[in-house]
């Protein structure tokens, strides 16, 4: 059989990439996931809904409270609920590298040329992109539900590159966990060891004032505000340049600060 | 095929281990070997010794393969090669890149198909094909004409289009080996590329690799625990047993350095009673191993000739003989002859499969 062997094959390296192109092509899959879904898209669209009717009601005498800062208090928490959607998507996307890793397509797309990067990058992407579908919808059914959105139709970019901001903050920082966890139980307990005191210390359901003064301080600096003070503007009384500008300056710097630290770690452990 | 002859067209290579790799590093775009690694180390920081001090050389256009138990070495060093993993010590380099300073061009000279068939079952065959392709910086036209050729050599063009969650397993296998080639690597590297799957199976994934360096002169390092794959396939093998390389030749070349035939007996003393006597001085006999559930094995030079008069002898002594098999040295019983146990023991042996999943998990 060897004799018929042809001159060996000679080297020609396939091209270069680049960060952007390659984020594209790891993003694409993850959206081809979400499209293949149809239980899950109904799920994402389906699941806001009830959070809105359910919390909606819940709490609706809380409106009454003096000092309360809206009319109804489905109108406060309208941008909490786009807020917390974003929390629960963006912190599970962790889970898909762990998934990848365990099934050997982390591998397959690390042995490939692909920008070192653009794993996180793209996973990033994808959950961005998936937070500003879920925003819009949440939009709708709030606007449905009677809710009043006072910056009109200039301010929904605004509110859904907000919450997609979020997203990748969050995003960033599942993917540093999945960098270091390596199997889904542990994780899965980190995520949601990180979620619900991450929600329920911000103001996202509830007005600082109405907190006990360390509750209060930690809502501060609880980077979900960063996001849902501006877009709580938004919904409440429109536009809001100085508190518009601080919360995507805070929110871009740390969208910058996980991605760096998610690629690092996902790059210590390659050579 | 025929599974005993040598392989002709391979250089004669030093059989002992680490006298490959004397030469000079090779330089990239020179006529050098397509692979060459020195003193490669890998060290897990749990402390397991994965891979130790292998060096090989494998030139352009040859099948080589890595043939060793589970847990000896064989995915490491790949790991290694194809720069997601980074060596303790020594060097390695791939068409003439050192795969720790120049990854990047290692990556985008080279093919990897994992043993972990990793293909994506959400998407179509054609899709993972496309999505691969697009990995590798290909232009979407290049993607379509060479996916539909690597997805028709693997057999898949009818079922290219369905979702590879209703594949079989072979087929997912088929896809992923499909994938590795959408680039037209110059080396591919395949962990393991039969595990797990039948036998009909394991022969047409033969027939594409014999293809794929037959036809486009690709490079192909392989790693196996099945003996009948390194001798089917490979032009040479190194034999590598936890994590060092015991011995490396073209097969039929380290089938010579175990002798002759091998002889298996089983003997009875004058009073019934099986018997296991020393055997070293019988006429002809090379390298006697130790005996085994009762049966002795050992060379003879020219089995023909020698067991009639090694049975003689044993008459002469009282012994009487209950069986007797002669065969020509095989690929196991090479590793036999280097290791001193039989590869097959180990499959699924408690220690090792323990150490196996050791280095499975340090390497995650």
């Amino acid at each position: 059989m060897s004799e018929a062997v042809v001159k060996p094959a000679v080297v020609v390296p396939v091209p270069r990439g680049n960060l952007l192109v390659d984020t594209w092509w790891v993003c694409w899959r993850e959206l081809k996931h979400y499209v293949g879904q149809p239980m899950r898209i109904f799920m994402t669209l389906f699941q806001p809904l009830v959070w809105l009717v359910l919390m909606g009601n819940m709490y609706q005498r809380i409106a009454a409270v003096p000092g309360f800062p809206a009319k109804s208090y489905l109108d406060y928490m309208a941008p909490g609920i786009v807020v917390m959607v974003t929390l629960f998507g963006g912190m599970f996307t962790g889970m898909s590298v762990v998934w990848d890793r365990r099934l050997g397509f982390l591998h397959k797309m690390l042995a490939a040329p692909l920008a070192r990067s653009a794993v996180v990058t793209g996973k990033m992407l994808a959950a961005g992109i998936q937070a500003i579908i879920q925003g819009l919808v949440i939009l709708l059914i709030a606007l449905a539900m009677g809710v009043k959105f006072s910056a009109g139709i200039g301010g929904v970019p605004l509110l859904l590159l907000l919450a997609a901001l979020l997203c990748l903050v969050l995003t960033g920082f599942s993917l540093a966990l999945a960098a270091v966890v390596t199997t889904h139980e542990t994780l899965m307990a980190l995520v949601n060891f990180f979620t619900m005191p991450l929600m329920f210390t911000s103001n996202a359901m509830m007005p600082t004032q109405f907190m006990p003064t360390w509750l209060a301080d930690i809502a501060r600096v609880n980077p979900i505000s960063f996001a849902i003070n501006p877009m709580r503007t938004l919904f409440l009384s429109g536009y809001d340049v100085a508190g518009l500008v601080e919360g995507f300056l805070i929110l871009g710097a740390l969208v910058a600060v996980m991605a760096f630290i998610a690629s690092s770690l996902f790059r210590r452990g390659m050579a | 095929m025929d599974h005993t002859t040598d392989k002709p067209g391979v250089a004669a290579t030093p059989l002992a281990a680490g006298a490959a790799a004397e030469a000079a590093p090779p330089a990239v775009g020179g006529d050098g070997p397509a692979l060459w690694a020195k003193d490669l180390v890998k060290r897990y920081r749990r402390g397991v010794l994965a891979v130790d001090q292998a060096s090989f050389e494998v030139p352009r256009g040859e099948i080589f393969g890595f043939l060793g138990p589970n847990g000896a070495g064989k995915s490491t060093t790949i790991l290694m090669l194809i720069t997601l993993l980074r060596p303790t010590a020594g060097q390695a380099r791939v068409c003439g890149y050192d795969v720790a300073r120049r990854a990047d061009a290692v990556r985008r000279s080279v093919g990897y198909v994992s043993q972990d068939i990793a293909v994506d079952d959400t998407l179509t065959g054609r899709q993972n094909v496309y999505l691969q392709g697009r990995f590798y910086h290909l232009p979407p036209r290049v993607i379509a004409a060479r996916s539909a050729e690597v997805l028709a050599m693997v057999d898949l063009a009818d079922r290219a289009d369905d979702l590879v969650s209703t594949y079989s397993g072979g087929m997912r296998k088929r896809l992923d080996i499909a994938e590795g080639l959408i680039h037209r690597p110059a080396v591919l590297f395949l962990d393991e590329p039969t595990l797990g799957l039948d036998i009909q199976t394991r022969r047409r994934i033969w027939e594409y690799i014999e293809r794929l360096r037959r036809e486009q002169g690709i490079t192909i390092f392989l790693t196996t625990h099945y003996m009948d794959e390194a001798d089917a396939l490979c032009d040479r093998v190194a034999i590598i047993d936890h994590g060092r390389i015991v011995a490396i030749g073209a097969t039929g070349e380290l089938k010579r350095t175990v002798g002759g035939d091998l002889v298996t007996l089983k003997l009875r003393g004058p009073d019934g009673r099986p018997v296991t006597p020393d055997v070293a001085d019988l006429p002809g006999v090379e390298h006697a191993y130790e005996p085994r559930d009762g049966a002795l094995s050992f060379v003879v030079k020219d089995g023909e000739r020698d067991v009639p008069r090694i049975l003689a002898t044993l008459g002469e002594r009282g012994l009487v003989c209950d069986s007797l098999a002669m065969k020509r040295p095989s690929l196991d019983d090479v590793f036999l002859h280097f290791t001193g146990r039989e590869l097959r023991q180990d499959e699924g042996g408690g220690s090792f499969w323990r150490t196996s999943m050791a280095v499975r998990r340090a390497r995650r």
